[in-house]
C-alpha cells in the first residue's frame, strides 16, 4: 500500500464511523431542537438496538458466521431485521418518554438530564447483566465481496452502510421538510405554546420525535453489529459520546449539521489516528470541537432554530 | 423515673438507644470472629468475577477453591478449617477488573484479623492497587496469573511495598520473561524482521508491550511502530489500516480480551495474513467465544508457567476439577491450584513453629519450598518465583471440540527461548 492507498483507505473508514455517528447524532439533535433536552438514554439505545438486531437475525437461523446469503434472501433478511430493530427501540424510546420524561418537562433545571442518565445506567446494567460483558459474536450474513481501487478495499459492507444511512438520513430530511407532521414538529421546534395554539398535540409531536430518534439509533445499532460484527454492553460510550459531540459541533438542533457533523467526527478520527497516533483521538476532536465552539458558540449551522422566549 | 426523663434529654436517650443497638450487633457478628481465632483460618480470593474478565477470573477461583476444599475434606490443616472471603474486583463502570474496587476489598480483607492470606488479583493493574495495602498490614498474596515484573520489582519498593518484606508472591512469572522470551520466539522461530506493537493502556498490557518491543530491538527486529488502543472504543481499523500501510511481518497485542476480542476481529478483516500474537491476555476462552472462528485462528499468544493440563500425571486433577465444577480446568486454574497449596503448607509450617496469623503466615511462604502440580514452588526474596518458563500457544481451530474450549483451540507450541 502507498501513502496515497492508506490515505484513500482511511476516508473510506472515516465516512463509515461518519455515517454512524451521523444517525446517532440525529437522535440527540431532534429531541434537543423539540423540548431542549439532552437526552444521554440514546447512548444505551443505541446499544439495546445493536442487542435487538442481533436477536432478530438470530431469530432467521444466523448465528455468527456461519451461513452467509445472497440475493433476495440478504435483502429480505436485512429489511426485516431493520423494520423489526427500529420499530422496538423506537418503542424503547417513547416508552422512555412517557415514562420517565413526560412527569418533568416542565420542571425547570437538569432533572430532565439526570434522569436520561439514569435511564442510561438501567439499560447498560440490564444488558450487562443479562447477556454477560464479553463481546458477542454477531451474526454475519454479508458475503465477502469487495472491490479494489488502487490498494484500498472497499467493502460491500462499507456499501451497506452508507447507503442505508443515506436513505435513512434522505426519508428523514424529506419527512421533516416536506410533510405535515414534519411542518408540526418544526412549529412545535420554534414555539411550543404557538404550536399548541395552532392545534398542534405537543405531546404526540414529542413522542414521534423520541420514536424517530431512537429508531434511528437501533438503525445505527445494527450497522454497528454488521460493520463489526461484534456487540457488547460497552458500545453506547464511545460512539454516543462522539455522537453528541457531532450534533453540537453541527449545531445542536440543527438536523443537517448533525449529519455533517458524524462525517466530520468520522474523518477526523480515522486521518488523525493515520496521522498522530490513535491514542490521541480524544485530544484531536476535542479540540477541534472547542476551536469551532470558540469561533461560532452555535456550532457550524447552529443558527437556522430561532431563539426561543 | 421521673428524674431519669428529666436528667437524660430525649435525644440523648436515642442516641444511647442506638448505640447500644450497633454494639449489640456488633458484638453479634464478631462472635463468629471470636470462635474463628480458634478453629477457622479465612483465606481472601480477590478477582474480576464480574464484567470482561469474569471467565478467566472463575477458572482462577475454581482451582484455588478446590485445594482449599480438598484440605477441609481431609480433615483441615493443622487443626483448622480453612474458609475462604471470596471478593468480585470487576465493577460496572469499568467493565472489567477494576483497580479500586481490588484496593477496597484489599482494605476490608486486611480489616478482618482471621483472615492470614489472600489469593489473587488476576490482574497486575488489581496488583498495583493492592500491593502497598497489604505490605502496610504484612499480610501475603499470591497471585497465580498477574505478571506484571513492577509490582516486586526491588526499583519500586517505596511504591509497592514500603515495609520493604515481600507481600506479593506468584505463582506465574513475570512479563520481565513472557514479554522477551516471545520476542525471541518470533526473531528466532517465526524469523519476523519487522513488528508493530500495540497495547491495551492497562498495567499489564503496557509492561508486556514494553518488555516484548525493548527485547525486539536488542535482537534486531525493527519496531515499525508503537500504538495504544482505547479499550472502550469500538473501532480498530484506523490503526489496523496504518498498519497494513506500513506492512510488517507481525503485529504484537500486549493487553486482555476486552479490546483484544475488537482487535482479532478487525485485524482479520484487514490483515488476515499477518503473524498476530500477544501475552496471556489473548489466552482466554471470551476472546474465542468474543471474536470467534476464523477471526481468531492463527493468533499466537503465551502463559507465563509451564503447560501441564495435557501432561497424563495431571489427569487425575483435570478429572476432580471437571467432576467439582462441570467444566474444563485453564492452565491459570493449576497456578491458582498452587498458591493455595503453598498457602495452605505455611498454615501448616506457621502452625507447627507455635503461631498462626498473617505474619507467621508470610514468613512461612517466603520460605515455601512446595511441591506442586508444576513441580517445586519456591520464591526468591522479591516474591517471584524462580522457575521461569513461558509457554507458546497458537489458536488452530479443533472442530471436534466447542468454539470456546480453551484446551483444545489452544494448541501448545513449545517453551519460548529465554535468550
Amino acid at each position: 500500500m502507498t501513502l496515497h492507498d492508506v490515505v484513500l483507505q482511511q476516508i473510506i473508514n472515516g465516512l463509515s464511523l461518519g455515517a454512524m455517528y451521523s444517525l446517532l447524532a440525529l437522535g440527540f439533535t431532534m429531541v434537543y431542537g423539540i423540548i431542549e433536552l439532552i437526552n444521554f438514554a440514546h447512548f444505551n439505545i443505541f446499544m439495546v438496538g445493536s442487542f435487538i438486531a442481533m436477536f432478530a437475525l438470530q431469530f432467521l437461523g444466523l448465528h455468527g458466521q456461519s451461513r452467509l446469503l445472497t440475493g433476495w434472501p440478504l435483502v429480505g433478511a436485512l429489511s426485516l431485521g431493520f423494520a423489526s430493530t427500529m420499530l422496538a427501540s423506537g418503542l424503547l424510546g417513547v416508552a422512555i418518554e412517557r415514562i420517565a420524561l413526560r412527569p418533568m418537562r416542565n420542571v425547570r433545571g437538569t432533572a430532565a438530564m439526570i434522569t436520561t442518565i439514569g435511564v442510561s445506567y438501567i439499560l447498560f446494567n440490564i444488558i450487562l447483566l443479562t447477556m454477560g460483558a464479553g463481546a458477542q459474536n454477531y451474526p454475519n450474513p454479508l458475503p465477502q465481496v469487495s472491490w479494489h481501487i488502487g490498494g484500498a478495499v472497499l467493502r460491500l459492507r462499507e456499501v451497506l452502510l452508507w447507503s442505508v444511512s443515506l436513505i435513512l438520513m434522505g426519508v428523514l430530511h424529506i419527512f421533516v421538510q416536506r410533510t405535515k407532521m414534519g411542518k408540526a414538529m418544526r412549529a412545535t421546534a420554534q414555539d411550543q405554546e404557538a404550536a399548541r395554539m395552532m392545534g398542534i398535540e405537543v405531546d404526540q409531536i414529542v413522542m414521534l420525535t423520541f420514536f424517530i430518534g431512537s429508531a434511528l439509533a437501533g438503525a445505527a445499532g445494527l450497522i454497528f453489529g454488521l460493520y463489526y460484527n461484534n456487540t457488547s454492553f460497552l458500545i453506547g460510550y464511545t460512539a454516543g459520546l462522539r455522537a453528541f459531540t457531532a450534533a453540537v459541533l453541527g449545531g445542536i438542533g440543527n438536523i443537517v449539521g448533525a449529519m455533517m457533523g458524524g462525517l466530520i467526527i468520522g474523518l477526523i478520527e480515522a486521518l488523525g489516528g493515520q496521522v498522530l497516533q490513535v491514542r490521541w483521538t480524544d485530544v484531536i476532536i476535542f479540540s477541534i470541537l472547542i476551536g469551532v465552539l470558540a469561533l461560532r458558540p452555535t456550532g457550524l449551522l447552529g443558527l437556522s432554530t430561532p431563539k426561543k422566549s | 423515673m421521673r428524674l431519669g426523663k428529666t436528667l437524660i434529654p430525649r435525644q440523648a436517650r436515642w442516641v444511647a438507644l442506638s448505640l447500644g443497638l450497633i454494639l449489640t450487633l456488633v458484638g453479634l457478628s464478631a462472635v463468629p470472629g471470636t470462635r474463628a481465632a480458634q478453629k477457622v483460618l479465612y483465606v481472601g480470593i480477590t478477582l474480576p468475577l464480574t464484567g470482561a474478565d469474569a471467565e478467566d477470573a472463575e477458572l482462577i477461583k475454581d482451582g484455588a477453591v478446590l485445594a482449599i476444599e480438598e484440605a477441609n475434606a481431609k480433615g483441615g490443616v493443622a487443626g483448622y478449617k480453612i474458609d475462604t472471603i471470596i471478593l468480585d474486583s470487576g465493577t460496572a463502570t469499568a467493565g472489567q477488573y477494576d483497580p479500586a474496587q481490588a484496593a477496597t476489598n484489599t482494605k476490608k480483607l486486611v480489616a478482618n484479623i482471621g483472615v492470614v492470606a489472600n489469593i489473587g488479583p488476576q490482574m497486575s493493574g488489581e496488583g498495583k492497587a493492592m500491593s502497598a495495602i497489604l505490605s502496610e498490614a504484612d499480610m501475603a498474596t499470591i497471585t497465580p496469573s498477574s505478571t506484571n515484573p513492577d509490582i516486586t520489582d526491588p526499583k519500586f519498593k517505596d511504591k509497592y511495598r514500603p515495609q520493604g518484606k515481600a507481600v506479593y508472591f506468584r505463582t506465574v512469572t513475570t512479563d520481565a520473561y513472557q514479554g522477551p522470551n516471545m520476542a525471541n520466539y518470533f526473531a528466532e522461530n517465526l524469523k519476523v524482521r519487522t513488528v508493530y506493537v500495540l497495547d491495551d493502556s492497562g498495567a499489564y498490557g503496557v509492561g508486556i508491550a514494553n518488555s516484548f518491543q525493548k527485547r525486539a530491538e536488542e535482537k534486531g527486529v525493527k519496531v515499525l511502530g508503537r500504538d495504544q488502543l482505547n479499550p472502550k472504543e469500538a473501532d480498530y481499523t484506523t490503526i489496523l489500516t496504518k498498519i497494513k500501510g506500513l506492512n510488517p511481518d507481525a503485529l504484537y497485542y500486549g493487553g486482555v480480551e476486552q479490546a483484544g476480542t475488537k482487535l482479532a476481529k478487525q485485524a482479520y478483516d484487514v490483515i488476515p495474513k499477518m503473524i498476530k500474537g500477544g501475552g496471556d491476555g489473548v489466552y482466554s476462552s471470551s476472546l474465542l467465544k468474543g471474536a470467534g472462528f476464523p477471526a481468531v485462528e492463527g493468533w499466537y499468544s503465551t502463559i507465563a508457567s509451564p503447560h501441564l493440563n495435557e501432561s497424563a500425571e495431571l489427569q487425575g486433577w483435570v478429572n476432580r476439577f471437571a467432576k467439582r465444577f462441570g467444566k474444563q480446568p485453564g492452565d491459570y486454574s493449576i497456578t491458582a491450584y498452587d498458591a493455595a497449596l503453598v498457602v495452605l503448607d505455611a498454615v501448616k509450617r506457621a502452625a507447627a513453629a507455635g503461631k498462626v496469623d498473617r505474619h507467621t503466615v508470610r514468613n512461612a511462604i517466603q520460605n515455601s519450598k512446595v511441591k506442586t502440580l508444576q513441580g517445586t514452588v519456591s520464591f526468591d526474596e522479591n516474591g517471584d518465583i524462580k522457575d521461569r518458563t513461558v509457554s507458546v500457544f497458537q489458536i488452530l481451530h479443533n472442530p471436534k471440540f466447542p468454539e470456546d474450549d480453551i484446551i483444545h483451540q489452544y494448541k501448545y507450541i513449545g517453551v519460548a527461548p529465554q535468550n
